[in-house]
């Protein structure tokens, strides 16, 4: 899997305030979360990789083209969805989109040809016409992703994109938004600092704290425990089974929810071999057999208070 | 069966891209589409013919009643006026008329921008810092422009189909050269300004407050020196006391609209005349020397398109 965006032992400042410290990251094709608390620099690093704002050092470079050297190239490529309500004033949904797809550089009849597509496809095809004035907040933050999307770019930056929506906005915006990147083919990179709302969207995670670097990876790779430990749920609850699993060599860590976690063998094959034959010593029948993983959210701490 | 207006899926596009040296032109576009299309706009340029409009009403009355007198009293005031006197007490009359259209068109420019984070949008696209300004400067230039061109042109236009027997060519062969010039000037003046004014708040009205209120504070200033310059020149009576009519008559310039007059007296090259050409011995101040005029018109200029650089930037406005 190739990258989006590579930076390198980048320091941005505002006055004293270190924003962000010697940090480096590659960021990879495919929808990525940015994780971290308030202040991590999220917003700050969305605003470098635009070229918004001049780094006290270091560098890098956004679909392959080097920032502050090639910024409008970068811009022409990448579309950017604020954390806070934007729009320009006076202007229907239609009318704002198509401009924003001229002030991307399509010709008149493109931008308003796609301005009316991307409407459509944001969900906003019925309010097309009104002023964006009007727009309920929901409605603001899809018209913010029409724009970002009008000009067609290789990379959408997303910041806070679920911000002051109500459940069903929420929702809504996240299956858009995950639609997008993984039917449409554009490459999203998503800062929020809701777990749920990354969880649901991303395949992979970059945790910020303070500036810094603190984890990457895949969502799945940080949810897994050390040991593979497995989790076990029976169709009926059974005494022997956990005196079964002990016969076979398999410790029992505790209960699990409803079932039980048992620490891992060497490999997970191995021990889901186990927890079979304690199940049929014991005459138990196994309904869940999975991974034990931790919650994002403890990773995702774990991370930043390494 | 109808087909549908457009393919409802998203898809990339990999069609044409103009020139990222015409971002500003778009920018530009806007901002014109707006400004034309409010009906205040033309109502007040036609507003600001209503000097010119007085004016041909009066000439055709006089001319009406000499006529009817058999007198040439017609001929010897037409061939008295100083027609370029007539386009500078025009513009001057008007000043009010720009304000408004200054106003109308400009007082928001960027001011509406900062209070709903547009700057965001216009800077994540290939839109440059200098695009975008530019853009708006010509989105607001050109209006000005044409507010001022319509009853410039349209009295200059009467005046060749019908006072051309009374000099109204002859008297300046480049009569309309320097009237173009004059409300280029004006227009690039005011453009400048009202752009830096409206970078300075996040609401259109706020701006248009604060540009309105500065206008009338030295329009004030300017009169208080005019009538300066009056008591130093001794009125009609004629004791005139040299240093305090030169100060006052320098001082008079330093307003909104005084630079622009200035810039207006320099251009047609005139200290101008009564209205309506009527004889009279108040005396006129004088148009101040080209360097006095040009040097503040583009200090005031660069330091209104300074401001708004350094104010234009793509930060978040948290409401």
């Amino acid at each position: 899997m190739g990258t989006v965006a590579s930076i390198q032992n980048l320091t941005v400042q505002y006055g004293n305030f270190v924003a962000l410290r010697d940090f480096s990251v590659e960021i990879p094709e495919g929808c990525v979360g940015l994780l971290g608390p308030n202040g991590a620099g999220k917003t700050t690093l969305i605003k470098t990789l635009l070229g918004f704002v001049d780094p006290a050092a270091g560098g890098g470079t956004v679909l392959g083209r080097e920032i502050g050297k090639h910024d409008l190239q970068i811009r022409q490529n990448v579309g950017y969805l604020p954390e806070q309500d934007c729009h320009i004033p006076g202007l229907s949904a239609v009318e704002y989109v198509a401009y924003a797809g001229e002030l991307g550089g399509l010709p008149t009849n493109q931008a308003l040809r796609r301005a009316h597509e991307v409407l459509e496809h944001c969900g906003l095809g019925e309010a097309r016409y009104r002023p964006v004035e009007t727009y309920s907040t929901g409605m603001k933050q899809r018209i913010k992703l029409a724009q970002a999307l009008v000009h067609g770019p290789q990379l959408l930056l997303l910041d806070e994109p679920t911000n002051g929506l109500d459940p069903l906005g929420r929702e809504e915006m996240i299956k858009l938004v995950r639609s997008i990147s993984h039917d449409k083919g554009v490459n999203v990179l998503v800062s929020s600092h809701l777990l749920p709302d990354i969880e649901r969207t991303c395949d992979q995670v970059i945790v910020l704290f303070n500036g810094e670097l603190r984890a990457q990876g895949l969502i799945e790779d940080l949810k897994r425990v050390d040991g593979h430990p497995m989790v076990v749920e029976l169709r009926e609850p059974n005494s022997e089974f956990a005196r079964s699993a002990a016969q076979v060599g398999l410790n029992l860590i505790g209960p699990h929810g409803t079932g039980f976690l048992f620490e891992g063998l060497d490999r997970p094959e191995e021990t889901a071999t186990a927890l079979f034959k304690a199940a049929r010593l014991s005459g138990a029948q196994i309904r869940r057999l999975d991974l034990a993983e931790r919650s994002l959210e403890d990773a995702f701490l774990e991370a930043v208070h390494a | 069966m109808p087909e549908p207006i457009a393919d409802l899926s998203y898809r990339g596009y990999s069609g044409e891209h103009l020139s990222e040296k015409r971002r500003w032109l778009v920018v530009a576009k806007m901002a014109w589409r707006n400004a034309f299309k409010k009906r205040a706009f033309w109502v007040f340029s036609v507003f600001a013919c209503w000097y010119y409009l007085v004016m041909i009403a009066f000439f055709y009355v006089i001319e009406q009643v000499g006529i009817a007198r058999g007198s040439d009293v017609v001929t010897q005031l037409f061939g008295s006026i100083s027609w370029k006197d007539q386009f500078l007490t025009g513009f001057t009359y008007s000043q009010i008329v720009w304000l408004s259209l200054g106003l109308l068109v400009g007082a928001g420019s960027i001011a509406n921008d900062n209070g709903t984070n547009a700057l965001l949008v216009y800077l994540s696209k290939p839109v440059r810092k200098v695009d975008y300004l530019l853009g708006k400067w010509a989105g607001l230039f050109l209006p000005l422009l044409v507010g001022m061109a319509v009853p410039t042109l349209f009295f200059y236009l009467y005046g060749v189909v019908n006072f051309r027997e009374y000099g109204f060519v002859s008297q300046d062969s480049y009569l309309l050269v320097k009237v173009l010039a004059m409300i280029l000037g004006a227009a690039c003046f005011q453009a400048s300004l009202i752009l830096g004014v409206s970078s300075l708040f996040n609401q259109g009205r706020m701006a248009g407050a604060a540009y309105a209120a500065c206008f009338f504070l030295l329009t004030f200033f300017s009169n208080l020196m005019w009538i300066a310059f009056l008591v130093a020149e001794g009125g009609r009576r004629g004791h005139r006391n040299g240093p305090l009519s030169e100060i006052a008559s320098r001082l008079y310039y330093l307003s909104i609209d005084g630079l622009q007059i200035g810039w207006a007296k320099v251009v047609l090259g005139t200290d101008g005349s009564p209205p309506f050409g009527m004889p009279s011995r108040t005396p006129q101040i004088p148009a101040p020397p080209l360097l006095l005029a040009l040097i503040p018109i583009l200090l005031v200029s660069a330091g209104g398109m300074f401001l708004a650089w350094r104010r234009v930037r793509a930060v978040e406005v948290v409401k």
